[in-house]
């Protein structure tokens, strides 16, 4: 039970993960480009006189960007690279802070 | 004595790991001489034979997670083996208890109050365990509480081996009972069992005629192709110049000869190869070798004259009020094992050692000693045996008590800078392997003889168990292992905090900056909106600076709590899968002993 619960707390407590920063980026940007997606397309089918007012202001940013289907794949590349290089650069930021942070010898997962 | 006979290679003894080396040899046409001091081959695995009944010393199931040992028992034998069903149960208090324990069975069996006390007793040694792990029984009460170690475990293990619980070395649990470490939990989570490895734990292989069927098999195939086993012939001396081997005295029945050769393997007692040298090893190493020890048991084999007395396999008798510590009941291994169908045969294990009262108690006694336990224990009445035999199993089990670790590696160093001679098998390398793993070590050691491989034989059967459980092989479990460790570890609350803050803080400074840059009559109505949360924040190139702290402070106190959650949920989750690989072990555990 003692050994047990150092193996536990060397492997939880002590080390310290480093995260992939190309794997974190592609999930966040999926996400980040399916949320855009699938809330442009929601708005599209709900249908009404004016279509999306408020999520269609993220024209400003993603150029090309509107509510519509068309508009949907545009915000999904948008959103995608900008979810992408956030992810990334979380990643890589925390990745480098670790690395400051951790003593010597230790940290690695 | 003339000059000295000449083999190539040298085998001693004729156990699964000296007859597996050799079997290997003469495949490859090395024609090896094997030298065994009993009548018959098999060693520890034997299978001994009275009046057509056989008798398997110990209950050997065959079941491996080695895949080499697993062919090498098929191609033997084959069709010879039978798939059987397996039950075992415990003796204890005059009740017996199914084996793996079932909650709703050892319920019934303790009764509510012990089990209250059993829980309870689980729950105080969860919370306060020992600091230290240094003996077996402060190793088990850690795990499973003092009230379970005293029902289930203190007795049958004192009386296999014989010391006190508190004597023996917490590190003999450890390798034998492998399934608990928490990395094998984890692995174990991510492979699920698959169905017909599981039933395996339900059933078993076994040679339609003892194990001992396997090893006379294979000492056959040896004789066949050009290798020799030689019987009755006891290696008394081992003679070198330097490091190097050159021969071995054998004691046989028309005295003494020596037999010179190239290669030594060695299954016998690693303490007695050392002993038997000459010239001598150094004193130290001998007297580390005098200090090892080794737990011995002897079987009584009872003919009963009817066919079915009990339905088990085996039964752990841990009531402190009889000796004997498992019944065997042949008929349950194999049918064939018993030649005629009116009668079962059973074997009483006695475990003693060397020289002791039990041990040298004259064989009418210990027949009728059994007899009267079987009937104390209520399994079959004294009247109904009809005949009997004993069979004595010197150096059984290498015994790990307190300083055995330090002796071993004295020994251990010495035998090492033997150059032509390998220790093989379980007495020769003194480490409490099972038949596969002995197998494996001649296998091993053959390698190293003809490939030049530097095989590591004492640190055969390192595997967690639970690949018996899940079914994996060693190269999935490795590959998994390295990816577990690499995700396992806690994210870095603070890090992931000042990242995810950075990185927040830079996307709402550069959102205010791009429409400060794009102007218009209004800049930035909407955005302009997170005022209501983010106080004085405008859509300026100053509200683009508090954007930036405000983004930053957000930011850190969401990646924060998450990595702070994401590490508890890690840290409870590992937590329940060790105790779920503990209750694991808990229902299998007197199977390490």
């Amino acid at each position: 039970m003692a050994r047990d619960t150092k193996d536990l707390e060397s492997l939880v407590l002590v080390r310290v993960v480093r995260l992939n920063a190309v794997v974190t980026g592609l999930v966040t940007g999926l996400l980040a480009g399916l949320a855009l997606f699938v809330a442009t397309n929601w708005l599209v089918l709900k249908g009404g006189p004016v279509v999306g007012p408020h999520l269609a202001l993220l024209g400003q940013y993603f150029i090309g960007y509107r509510v519509s289907f068309v508009g949907s794949l545009i915000g999904f590349a948008w959103a995608f690279g900008v979810g992408f290089v956030a992810g990334t650069a979380v990643v890589w930021i925390y990745n480098w802070l670790t690395r400051l942070r951790a003593p010597a010898g230790v940290g690695r997962g | 004595m003339s000059g000295p006979a000449r083999a190539g290679v040298v085998v001693i003894g004729a156990g699964p790991a000296g007859l597996t080396a050799a079997r290997e040899l003469a495949r490859q046409g090395l024609a090896p001489l094997v030298l065994e001091k009993d009548g018959i081959v098999g060693g520890l695995a034997r299978t001994e034979q009275y009046k057509g009944f056989q008798f398997d010393m110990g209950g050997h199931r065959f079941f491996t997670k080695v895949d080499e040992v697993q062919k090498i028992w098929q191609d033997v034998l084959g069709a010879d083996f039978l798939r059987r069903p397996r039950m075992s149960r415990i003796y204890y208090n005059r009740r017996f208890f199914n084996y793996p324990l079932k909650p709703f069975n050892a319920l019934a069996g303790l009764g509510i109050g012990r089990s209250l006390l059993v829980v309870l007793s689980y729950l105080r040694w969860q919370l306060f365990p020992y600091r230290e792990e240094h003996t077996f029984e402060q190793w088990v009460t850690n795990r499973f509480g003092r009230r379970l170690f005293e029902t289930f475990f203190k007795t049958y293990t004192e009386k296999v081996w014989g010391i006190p619980c508190s004597e023996l070395r917490a590190e003999w649990a450890a390798q034998r009972i492998k399934d608990l470490s928490l990395r094998s939990a984890v692995v174990s989570m991510f492979l699920k069992p698959r169905r017909t490895i599981k039933t395996l734990i339900e059933e078993f292989d076994y040679p339609r005629l003892g194990p001992g069927m396997m090893w006379r098999a294979v000492t056959e195939e040896i004789h066949r192709l050009g290798g020799a086993v030689r019987l009755h012939r006891e290696v008394v001396g081992i003679r070198r110049t330097g490091a190097r081997v050159d021969s071995v005295v054998v004691a046989g029945e028309r005295g003494e000869e020596e037999v010179a050769g190239d290669h030594f393997l060695s299954s016998m007692p690693v303490t007695q190869l050392v002993l038997r040298l000459s010239p001598p090893a150094p004193e130290p190493v001998r007297e580390a070798a005098r200090r090892l020890s080794y737990r011995d048991f002897l079987t009584v084999c009872l003919i009963v004259d009817r066919p079915d007395p009990f339905p088990d396999n085996w039964i752990y008798v841990h009531s402190p009020e009889v000796q004997v510590g498992r019944i065997q009941n042949f008929r349950s291994w194999s049918p064939e094992m018993v030649p005629d169908p009116a009668k079962a045969s059973l074997g009483l294990e006695y475990f003693c050692s060397e020289g002791d009262a039990l041990w040298t108690m004259p064989d009418a006694e210990l027949i009728r000693l059994g007899k009267e336990e079987l009937e104390r224990i209520g399994l079959a009445r004294a009247s109904e045996i009809t005949d009997g035999c004993v069979f004595r199993v010197p150096k059984a089990y290498p015994v790990y008590d307190a300083t055995y670790r330090e002796h071993l590696d004295t020994v251990r160093q010495f035998v090492d800078g033997l150059e032509n001679l390998q220790t093989i098998g379980r007495n020769g390398l003194h480490r409490y392997n099972n038949q596969d793993h002995a197998m494996l070590t001649g296998l091993l050691a053959v390698r190293n003889f003809t490939d030049g491989a530097r095989h590591d034989l004492w640190s055969v059967n390192t595997e967690p168990e639970y690949h018996e459980e899940v079914g994996v092989t060693e190269a999935d479990a490795a590959a998994l292992e390295d990816q577990i460790t690499e995700i396992f570890p806690r994210l870095d609350g603070l890090a992931l905090g000042a990242a995810t803050g950075a990185v927040t803080g830079a996307l709402l400074c550069l959102a205010t900056l791009l429409l400060v840059l794009k102007g218009g009559p209004v800049v930035g109505p909407r955005l302009g909106l997170l005022a209501q949360f983010l106080p004085g924040y405008t859509v300026t190139a100053a509200g683009s600076l508090l954007g930036l702290l405000y983004g930053f402070l957000g930011g850190f106190v969401a990646g924060w709590s998450f990595a702070t959650l994401r590490n508890l949920a890690l840290f409870f989750s590992l937590a329940f899968l060790r105790r779920r690989a503990q209750r694991q072990l808990l229902k299998r555990f007197l199977e390490f002993v």
